[in-house]
């Protein structure tokens, strides 16, 4: 009987190892592509370019083009709605939320360092550019893992 | 003679119980092979060099795919473009500021079919694995 116990015990405790392990795998890569979605995301909307500004020689991003583009990037990247909900098929449960999204433009004086000490981020930018930072949530397939979150930054400037 | 055959059965049922998560782990990886093909071809194919995924790169990318075990013929792609333009044309590459996109799917291939024994249905042969991404096209015509 000591053995039968034993053995059950062993195979749930194995079992929660493996469970443990794939979830570990899993939170890996959407680390990752959530990092990715809020490169790409970063990076479009700092090419958003004012025309208008533009023409007078001032190289300038157009705020609200901006805003809608890393709506649109980070959103296809993640499969979210555009209140950055999870849509159906998508590897998240819980929404995205964009916890800031700083324009730094033109009236900056570049060399520009951008500090944020709540989400301990700081970054320097030469030329006008995007600042995003977002929360995401770790859909936990089981629940042998500790709930995972994270605070993902990303920043891009203006290339030209 | 009893004896015999309960350890036998249990010594199935152990190896079974302990070693069947192991193919999860294999679907984890394939779907994070096809990530990290989406991404590499969008990293090539919205550069300033191409602006555009065409059949050649996707006939690379299905061998590049294949040496990693992926059966080449049951790969999916679709490539699309955030304004509706196509985005395979070499001769019409996109410009830049328009998104492409990609998706590359696989099917399950028989992967979780062990699970029938524990009660669980596999998947339908119709479900797909799959990795997919929109990056912005940084063409610029000379």
């Amino acid at each position: 009987m000591a053995k039968l116990i034993f053995s059950v015990l062993m195979i749930i405790f194995w079992w929660m190892l493996h469970a443990l392990q794939i979830d570990e795998e899993a939170a890996m890569r959407v680390v990752h592509e959530a990092k990715r979605a809020i490169d790409r995301a970063a990076h479009a909307a700092a090419q958003q370019v004012d025309r208008e500004k533009l023409e007078m020689g001032i190289v300038s991003i157009d705020p609200d083009v901006a805003g809608q583009t890393a709506l649109s990037y980070l959103s296809y990247n993640l499969s979210l709605d555009a209140g950055l909900e999870p849509l159906p098929g998508s590897f998240l449960r819980d929404p995205v939320q964009m916890i800031a999204f700083e324009i730094i433009n033109e009236d900056s004086s570049f060399p520009y360092t951008y500090r944020n000490p709540q989400y301990d981020y700081e970054v320097t930018l030469d030329r006008p550019g995007v600042v995003l930072i977002a929360h995401v949530k770790y859909p936990r397939l089981f629940g042998v893992l500790a709930p995972v979150e994270w605070e993902l930054k990303g920043a891009a400037e203006l290339v030209f | 003679m009893k004896q015999l055959l309960v350890f036998v059965l249990f010594a199935a049922l152990f190896c079974w119980l302990m070693f069947s998560p192991i193919y999860k782990h294999v679907l984890v990886i394939r779907q994070a092979l096809l990530q990290q093909e989406v991404d590499y071809m969008l990293e090539i194919g919205a550069s300033g060099r191409y602006g555009y995924i065409d059949g050649w790169m996707v006939e690379e990318s299905r061998v590049r795919l294949a040496q990693y075990g992926f059966a080449p013929a049951l790969l999916e792609y679709e490539i699309h473009t955030a304004s509706g333009a196509d985005g395979g044309e070499s001769a019409n590459p996109l410009l830049r500021g328009t998104g492409l996109r990609l998706r590359i799917a696989y099917p399950y291939e028989n992967l979780l079919d062990i699970d029938r024994l524990i009660g669980l249905s596999p998947p339908s042969e119709y479900a797909r694995i799959s990795g997919r991404g929109m990056k912005m096209s940084e063409y610029v015509p000379d």
